[in-house]
């Protein structure tokens, strides 16, 4: 069941960076639980989607820019000295934007009282 | 009951040494003449089978009940009919006497071992529920296609990423295990949401119990093949979310992860969605046509984990021709979850009627 977009947006980010960190909440749970045991083949699969994500979108980027000559077209809009900054703008955005919610979110959290799920009766 | 305490072995392997385990299968039903038989069939022969066969027939008027009658299975009839899955599904509850119970609907085959599998996942006594990998049984027209790279993706890694870090969003409506107590703790399945399988794990997880994901334990549903029955399921399971974020919104605050995914897909599925369908075309029209980009930019996002399944099963070409068939669905369930949540927050209306999406 998705909702909306999958595959886009701040949450296809989030889902990357939860799978970014899952070598180093493993490590954790490793080094401080001795009945623990690091799940290798489940963190490196979800990291190498991840990495192939990544890479596929560097390389969208590469056949964009191209394709459709957007290195010209942004210098003769934009300063040119500072086009890695604009070409990386929309990634800065999208992680602020994840940031602020999922700040937000934990604001919320800290400041609303615990209470138990109602049942249909 | 096997006594756990009288020997080292986990539950699940003490059931698979028996070849049954203490499960009832219901299976709600309404006009499921041509698909009833494939589900009785692959839940009977299953690796470790299910103590009970329950079809709840939900005044069908077709020949569903014989079909199962035949197939040697039990067939309940409540009075008059239920009005939804749910409905259906709650009537049977009074009818279990085992530990745990086993929903799947009426259109849903499973891999010999699916129940197998999903049953290792009740060793853990916090574990109240588990569900599996979902691939549609057909992938012919453009919405089963679509369908078919969605789940690909999700469950490849969405999902994964979900139960590591113990939070499936879902236990899948189509196929999930249960402890029999918890959805008698529970009073079943709610009538109170249109997506009563998320409601279900979302209480599950204020209450503090355990819901897994696992992958092996693989389902096959038939999914909505028209954009009519595609539309009316799109629809039920927008207004489902609208109404459970708002149902359970202060409970799932505190519960970790749960409530960042929940915020993202909020995002995404509103603010992100009014850009896509809105802002890109007029940014399209009146700045540059290159903004039309938005709409292929995240490929990679969702070819990489799709292909990766795919290439596993052999099926690399069917996904790779099947991806312009989820670009079309996406677009579609942004514009339905728009409809949905202007209905449900705007114009107060709650959606209350369940209709059939396949």
């Amino acid at each position: 069941m998705n909702i909306g977009l999958p595959g886009a947006g701040v949450g296809g980010l989030y889902y990357l960076a939860c799978a970014a960190f899952m070598p180093i909440k493993e490590s954790f749970l490793t080094l401080t639980r001795p009945d623990h045991q690091f799940r290798y083949r489940l963190v490196i699969t979800q990291l190498s989607i991840a990495s192939g994500i990544i890479l596929g979108l560097v390389l969208m980027y590469q056949l964009i820019k191209a394709l459709f000559g957007l290195e010209q077209l942004l210098s003769a809009q934009l300063d040119s000295n500072n086009l890695v900054f604009y070409s990386l703008l929309p990634i800065l955005i999208s992680s602020a934007l994840l940031l602020i919610i999922l700040g937000l979110v934990e604001l919320f959290a800290f400041f609303s009282k615990k209470r138990q799920p109602g049942v249909d009766s | 009951m096997l006594d756990n305490s009288t020997t080292k072995n986990s539950l699940s392997e003490n059931y698979q040494e028996r070849g049954t385990c203490p499960v009832t299968v219901i299976v709600p039903a309404y006009n499921e003449a041509d698909c009833i038989a494939d589900t009785v069939n692959s839940l009977l022969n299953q690796t470790l089978s299910p103590e009970v066969i329950i079809v709840i027939d939900d005044g069908s008027t077709d020949s569903t009940a014989d079909i199962c009658h035949d197939l040697g299975v039990t067939v309940i009839t409540p009075p008059q009919n239920t009005g939804s899955k749910a409905g259906a599904q709650n009537y049977a509850l009074s009818h279990i006497e085992t530990e745990f119970t086993l929903a799947i609907d009426a259109d849903t085959t499973l891999k010999s071992d699916a129940l197998e599998k999903l049953f290792a996942a009740m060793d853990d006594p916090e574990v109240v529920a588990a569900c599996g990998f979902v691939i549609p049984q057909f992938v012919n027209t453009l919405w089963e296609r679509g369908r078919y790279v969605e789940y690909l993706m999700a469950f490849t890694f969405y999902k994964e990423v979900q139960e590591y870090y113990e939070k499936p969003l879902i236990s899948s409506g189509c196929f999930s295990l249960f402890r029999t107590e918890y959805l008698q703790q529970v009073n079943g399945w709610s009538l109170r949401t249109m997506a009563e399988d998320m409601d279900l794990t979302w209480t599950a997880y204020q209450l503090g119990k355990k819901v897994r994901f696992i992958p092996s334990a693989i389902c096959f549903p038939i999914e909505p093949h028209n954009f009519d029955f595609m539309r009316k399921q799109l629809k039920r399971w927008a207004h489902g979310f609208i109404q459970n974020v708002r149902l359970h919104w202060k409970g799932i605050l505190h519960v970790p992860f749960l409530r960042s995914i929940v915020a993202v897909m909020c995002w995404d599925a509103s603010i992100a969605s009014i850009f896509y369908l809105m802002l890109l075309p007029l940014l399209s029209i009146t700045v540059s046509p290159l903004f039309l980009l938005g709409y292929i930019i995240d490929l990679p996002m969702i070819l990489v984990p799709t292909l990766i399944k795919a290439y596993s099963r052999g099926e690399t070409w069917k996904a790779l021709s099947s991806i312009p068939a989820f670009m079309v669905l996406r677009v579609v369930n942004s514009a339905i979850f728009l409809e949905a949540l202007f209905k449900e927050i705007v114009l107060k209306k709650t959606l209350t009627t369940y209709e059939k999406g396949h």
